[in-house]
Parts: structure tokens; C-alpha cells; sequence
């Protein structure tokens, strides 16, 4: 331990690179494992966190929101679908909206998501999760996603929809709920209809786009899809998660960051390896000097293996560090969040990782004869 | 320099595992890159192919076609422009299309565009119910000669030629008349349906070489009814474009930051590792700036040879990628590119050895071995 932090302590510069290199690393992948379950929430989340257990597209729809739209006969194909309780209409609209708690008067892409009130505002398609205020429970009244307060979107704001100048006053905030990483607003299906009709005049009577389905008493959520599918090719049923994992995009987003993360997590313990093979292979022949004067092998790869440790427990903290002020930032309309799970999970697995790479060091340490300190030769030849 | 080299050819393994790491951040950055590009390629496409000057919105329409109308009295208003020669309509509809021998729901993403002016490399609009089709629906099973079928009420369209880098918004352009666009709207879309005259947008030529004051002037001519943009900040202003190039480039920043770092790391290592040698070499004569060209000249082979063998893994990996899946572009630029970067981080990250060279004392040399 002491010969560990003593030789640290020596070579400052060197360590510090590495340090800063393995920072810099973590940085990044937490940053962007941030970006991407931002990414996800902000472009599905009005899906994903929808009270509806299974939502109904049109086949043309390609499982896009806006893109769907169900006519009145694919309407009673799934009313009449075994297993099926109750169907309620959802319809999504994008419009400009400029809302009154926004200081700057800035205008935003504004997604109007309109269902069928319930009793309190709790019809199929609602939020899951008001966290302030509550459901709307008349027209004109919205919910929005929490990540749209602060662009003034806030309880007791109005949002005015240009043009047409339609007003729809903020009645609650709630957890994860926007779509295509805008500024979203639930409302009263009558709303959401008098919306585009206030912006198109030459708009005829909007369809539908999609239908949330609650199944019957004792009917789970997939054996509902497949008696909707098998009802027509025109129909196209997912359960409330498949709808958000399989909206276009979202598995590209996933792949792609797979990869960016599959390379990133590799060059960590490779670039901790080589640092550690070269450190051994210069310190060879003192090495070999301890081992003739009678250092057990076991203390030198101890003190390696300490030396592996503190560098990559500090690159990780140091990287944390970096990342905490930027995971509070919103980046683009994109609400970046703290990931811990991500921070606990990228820590074991770099550690671990990074401490299977310098066992070829170690290796290299254990192969160490004793004998060679009286020939001159050590490790490194 | 020549040491330099020899070293490098005679013990190539010392520098082997320098130049998998240096491979690892190089396939990163191109990957990166490819992906930034073919994401923007994939949006913006349709809007760079245009040959006009300006894009003339509506003024609460954000730059969305979904969103924007133009009226014909508008239109005449932005044609009286000083300086504008030429205004034609422009619009769209997202629409799924119907490939004859798909599955029932098997569908291809399709953009159809209704124009006036013809952009870059798409021909004159053709006779109602055709249209050109970009050449990546060629990957859904698309021929010339073929009818799709778009949307819920399947408007025919006939496939009469090829056309390239015209996507929008992720989806496949396909071109066609306005008229051929209106109905296909209409008959899709009745809740966006325009009337006769009315369009989405126009695009605008114009006989000034600065566009900004063109846009200036439409916009003031029109009293504020419309919101007009030269072509570069019409693509710019597509949701997410700006955002996506700006978070990307500050990845690749840091990431280039982090191949800096790992030269200057594994030079600094080297350098010490020769300080006595270097020691040798200085009381022989040899200049210091001789043998900081020789730590260069390394740091530049091992990083060329990283990059290439990179460039070329990405370029199989943009191969292997099926159409649709990863929005993966790698384009000459983009590898060049990202090399250059890769050969100036490695020389500022040598750079970090050169204090040290420069400290060696020949003096050093007498008495020492290596």
C-alpha cells in the first residue's frame, strides 16, 4: 500500500492523465446515457406513461401517434372484439403554441394530445402520474409534462395556439408525459378537435388517431392485442409498451447508443491495461530488485492492483463529478436527468473491467525470477 | 526521424496496443460523425435539394410544413418582392405506402412532395397520379413502373423514376404535381387539407446575391404573415437538427480530447521509459528537436494506421448495417475529417513529451546504461 501511493505520489503528471483520461470517459458515457433515456422519455413518454394498457393504430399509421387514423368501421371492428371493456378515442395534434408564463414570449411546437374525460378528469389516455395540480376535468383545460414548466408552461399559464388564437389554461403537471421531445398538453378530446379546427379553416372532421382499449374483467393486455389484430390488417394493437418501444426511432436511438457504448466502455480498460503493462515493464528491473531482496509476489501485484483501483475510483468519481452539473441541464427542449442506476452500473463494470486488464501486468509482475536481479535482466526484457 | 521509423518497423509491438486504443476512439469519432450526418442527411434532404434562394412559411408555422399556409393572396404579395424572380408552391404529406409484394403491414415511409420548381436533381413534375421516388425506397422492394399505394385510402401513385438524397424528416421523399399532392392530402389527411391555391410553403428565387435581405424583404412586404429563411437556416430550423449538430460535436470534442490525452499519455510513458537513450543520443550530437520530430513522426504512423484501419472498419460496418436501422452515413469528408483531427490531437498530444525532451541533459549519459 505504501509503495503503491509512494511511486503514485512520484508521478504526479503520468497518473493524472490517466485519471483524466478515465474521467473524461465516464463523462461522457453517463452524459450520454443521460441524453439517451431523455431522448426516449421525451419522444415517448405521453405513451409510455398513459393510462391506457393497450392502444389501438391504424396499420398506415406505422405506429406513429400523429400518423394513425382510425375510421368509424375499424372503431366497431375493435368495440366488437372479444375481450375488449372499454375504447376511448385519442387524438395528437402539433401546433404552435406561446405560452403566458414564458417571459421572453417565445412560441414552442406544442403537441395537444386529446381522450375522453373520465370522472375527475381520468378518462383512457390520462397521465399516469399528476405529480402538482390535477387532471383537467372541463375543455380547455390541459395537464402538461413536468419537463414543460420551465419553459412557461405552468399551472395557472395559458397556452394561446396560433394561429386561431385558441386559449387552453394549465390545470396540472405530470411526470414524463411528452411526445416527439415537445412541450405537451393533455386535454378534453372536444379540445383537442376545436384545436385544429382553430388553426385550419379548411380542416375537415379529424378521425381519431389511435384508441386506448381497457381489456375485460379477467382479459390480460396481449390477449386483448391479438383479438384486436385478428379482427382486421387494418388494426394494428400493442400494449402500452410495446407502442412506446416500438415507435419509429426509438430502437435506432437504442442501437445506436449500444454501440457508442460498447466502445467507450472498451477503451477504458484498454487504455488502463496499457498504462499499467508499460509502468511494469519500466519498473522491471526494480521489481526484480524487490523480489531478490525478499519482496513476496503477492505485495507487488497487491500494490499493482491498489495502483488500478485508486486510478479508476477516482477517474469514476472525477467523472461523476463532471457529470452531476450537467445531467441537471435541459439540452434542446430534452430534460437530461441524474442517472444513479446508470452511475452504480458503469462503476462495477469499469472497475471490473479495468482490474481484469491490468492482470496482464500482474502477470508479467508473478513471472518475475528472483534470480534475474543478479543477471541485470527483469520483466521488461 | 529515421530512428523513429525503424523503431516502429522493427518493434511494432510496442506500439501495438497504443494503436488498438487510438483505433477504438478513431472508429468512435467516425461513428459519431456517421451517425450525426446520416440523422441530419435523413431530415434534411428534401429541403438542401431545393434550387431556390428563400423558404417562405407562414408566420406562426415554426418552419413546419404541417403547420404553415400560404394563402394565394400572399403568394401574389411575395411574387411583387423586389427582387424575387421566381416563386413556386411546396408541400407535403407523411404517409405510409403500400409495396406491391410487402405484407399487408408491411409498410414503407413515405414523404410525398408536391412542387412547382423542380429541385436539384429531381426532373419537372410529372402528370397527376406519378411520382419520382428517392432511391432508399429501392430498399423496401420499390421499382420504377410500380403503383404505391399511400395512406388510409390508398391513393395510387406510379413510380417513374429515381432521384437521390431527398428524405425529410426521416421518411422518403417521393415528388410529385401539386395537384397529385392536394388530392393525396385530402383524400388522407382531411384534417390538414388545403384549398386550391393554398400551400404549405413557398419556395422563392431570387436575382440578389443576399438572401437574408430577401427574407427581410418578404417578410416585411407580407406585413409579418410570413416567416421566411434562406435554405441553410430552413434546414437549421428543422426540429432537432441544431440540437442533434450541436451535442454531437461536443462529443466528438471531448472524445477528441480523450485521444489527446491517451497520446500524450503513452509518449509521456515512452519518453521516460528512453530518457537514458535519449541521454545517449544527445551526447552524440543529436538535437532535441530531432528527437521530438522522431516522437512526432511516431505518434502520426501510429495514429495513421489506427485511423485507416478505423475509416475501414466503419466503411464495413455502414456495409453491413441493414437500410433502416442505424441512420449511419460515412462519407469521404467525414473520414478525412475525423483523421485530420486524430493527427492534430496526436502532435498537441506529443507536444506533452516535449518539456521532458527538452530537459534531458547529455551529461546524463555518461555513467548511465539503458
Amino acid at each position: 500500500m505504501f509503495l503503491a501511493l509512494k511511486e503514485m505520489a512520484r508521478a504526479k503528471v503520468r497518473f493524472a492523465l490517466l485519471i483524466a483520461a478515465i474521467a473524461l470517459l465516464v463523462f461522457l458515457i453517463l452524459f450520454q446515457q443521460s441524453l439517451q433515456n431523455g431522448l426516449i422519455t421525451g419522444f415517448i413518454g405521453a405513451i409510455r406513461d398513459q393510462n391506457a394498457p393497450v392502444l389501438v393504430y391504424s396499420v398506415d399509421g406505422q405506429r406513429v401517434l400523429q400518423g394513425s387514423v382510425i375510421t368509424p368501421e375499424m372503431e366497431a371492428q375493435v368495440r366488437s372484439a372479444p375481450g375488449v371493456g372499454e375504447v376511448g378515442p385519442i387524438g395528437q395534434g402539433t401546433f404552435t403554441g406561446s405560452p403566458s408564463g414564458n417571459d421572453d414570449g417565445e412560441t414552442f411546437d406544442t403537441t395537444i394530445i386529446g381522450y375522453e374525460l373520465g370522472p375527475d378528469g381520468d378518462g383512457i389516455g390520462a397521465p399516469s402520474t399528476v405529480v402538482d395540480g390535477r387532471l383537467p376535468m372541463a375543455d380547455d383545460e390541459a395537464v402538461v409534462s413536468d419537463a414543460d414548466v420551465q419553459l412557461g408552461y405552468g399551472i395557472g399559464d395559458t397556452v394561446t395556439l396560433l394561429p386561431g388564437g385558441k386559449q387552453i389554461t394549465v390545470v396540472g403537471v405530470a411526470l414524463d408525459v411528452q411526445l416527439n421531445v415537445s412541450p405537451t398538453l393533455f386535454v378534453s378530446y372536444d379540445t383537442y378537435l376545436d384545436a385544429i379546427a382553430s388553426v385550419n379553416p379548411d380542416a375537415g372532421a379529424p378521425l381519431p388517431n389511435v384508441l386506448g382499449v381497457v381489456p375485460a374483467d379477467g382479459v390480460s393486455d396481449e390477449e386483448v392485442v391479438e383479438s384486436i389484430n385478428a379482427q382486421s390488417l387494418e388494426l394494428d394493437a400493442l400494449t402500452r409498451d410495446d407502442a412506446a418501444a416500438e415507435t419509429p426511432g426509438v430502437a435506432q436511438v437504442q442501437q445506436s447508443f449500444n454501440i457508442i457504448f460498447l466502445l467507450y466502455g472498451l477503451v477504458v480498460p484498454c487504455v488502463t491495461g496499457l498504462f499499467f503493462l508499460i509502468i511494469t515493464f519500466q519498473k522491471a528491473n526494480s521489481l526484480t530488485l524487490l523480489r531478490a531482496i525478499g519482496a513476496p509476489a503477492g505485495r507487488l501485484v497487491s500494490s499493482l492492483l491498489i495502483q488500478v483501483g485508486i486510478i479508476i475510483c477516482a477517474g469514476l468519481l472525477l467523472g461523476t463529478l463532471l457529470y452531476y452539473p450537467v445531467s441537471q441541464q435541459t439540452l434542446g427542449g430534452l430534460a437530461l436527468r441524474f442517472e444513479t442506476g446508470a452511475v452504480i452500473f458503469w462503476s462495477v463494470l469499469l472497475l471490473t473491467l479495468g482490474l481484469a486488464s491490468s492482470l496482464v501486468a500482474a502477470r508479467r509482475v508473478l513471472r518475475i525470477d528472483p534470480i534475474e536481479a543478479t543477471t541485470g535482466q527483469g520483466v521488461g526484457t | 526521424m529515421k530512428l523513429a521509423l525503424t523503431e516502429l518497423r522493427r518493434r511494432p509491438g510496442r506500439f501495438a496496443t497504443a494503436t488498438v486504443i487510438l483505433s477504438l476512439i478513431a472508429v468512435l469519432l467516425m461513428f459519431l460523425g456517421g451517425l450525426l450526418d446520416g440523422l441530419i442527411a435523413n431530415s434534411t434532404g428534401a429541403i438542401r435539394a431545393q434550387q431556390a434562394d428563400v423558404i417562405v412559411y407562414s408566420d406562426t408555422a415554426q418552419a413546419s410544413f404541417v403547420r404553415s399556409r400560404i394563402e394565394p393572396d400572399v403568394r401574389a404579395t411575395v411574387e411583387a418582392v423586389p427582387g424575387v424572380t421566381e416563386v413556386g408552391g411546396l408541400g407535403n404529406v407523411q404517409l405510409g405506402g403500400r409495396v406491391p409484394g410487402n405484407g399487408p403491414r408491411d409498410l414503407a415511409s413515405v414523404v410525398l412532395f408536391g412542387y412547382e420548381i423542380a429541385p436539384d436533381g429531381v426532373p419537372e413534375p410529372p402528370p397527376a397520379g406519378q411520382a419520382y421516388a428517392d432511391d432508399t425506397l429501392e430498399a423496401d422492394g420499390v421499382e420504377v413502373g410500380m403503383t404505391i399505394l399511400l395512406g388510409p385510402a390508398r391513393s395510387p401513385i406510379e413510380v417513374v423514376g429515381f432521384v437521390s438524397d431527398t428524405n425529410f424528416a426521416g421518411q422518403s421523399g417521393m415528388w410529385a404535381s401539386v395537384d397529385t399532392w392536394r388530392t393525396v392530402l385530402s383524400e388522407n389527411r382531411p384534417d390538414a387539407q388545403l384549398a386550391e391555391g393554398v400551400f404549405q410553403a413557398l419556395v422563392v428565387r431570387g436575382d440578389t446575391s443576399d438572401d437574408t435581405s430577401l427574407t427581410d424583404a418578404i417578410d416585411a412586404a407580407t406585413d409579418g404573415a410570413t416567416d421566411s429563411y434562406t435554405i441553410d437556416e430552413a434546414i437549421s430550423a428543422i426540429p432537432g437538427v441544431e440540437s442533434q449538430t450541436t451535442t454531437f460535436n461536443q462529443i466528438i470534442g471531448v472524445t477528441l480530447v480523450i485521444a489527446l490525452v491517451v497520446i500524450a499519455l503513452f509518449f509521456a510513458l515512452l519518453t521516460v521509459e528512453r530518457t537514458s537513450l535519449y541521454g545517449v543520443l544527445k551526447a552524440l550530437g543529436a538535437k532535441s528537436s530531432t528527437i521530438f520530430a522522431g516522437l512526432v513522426v511516431q505518434a502520426v504512423v501510429v495514429t495513421a494506421i489506427a485511423a485507416t484501419f478505423a475509416g475501414a472498419l466503419v466503411v464495413v460496418l455502414d456495409l453491413l448495417i441493414p437500410p433502416g436501422s442505424i441512420p449511419l452515413l460515412v462519407t469521404p469528408s467525414r473520414v478525412i475529417s475525423s483523421v485530420v483531427l486524430l493527427l492534430a490531437s496526436a502532435v498537441i498530444g506529443c507536444a506533452f513529451s516535449l518539456r521532458r525532451v527538452l530537459r534531458i541533459d547529455p551529461a546524463s549519459a555518461i555513467g548511465t546504461t539503458s
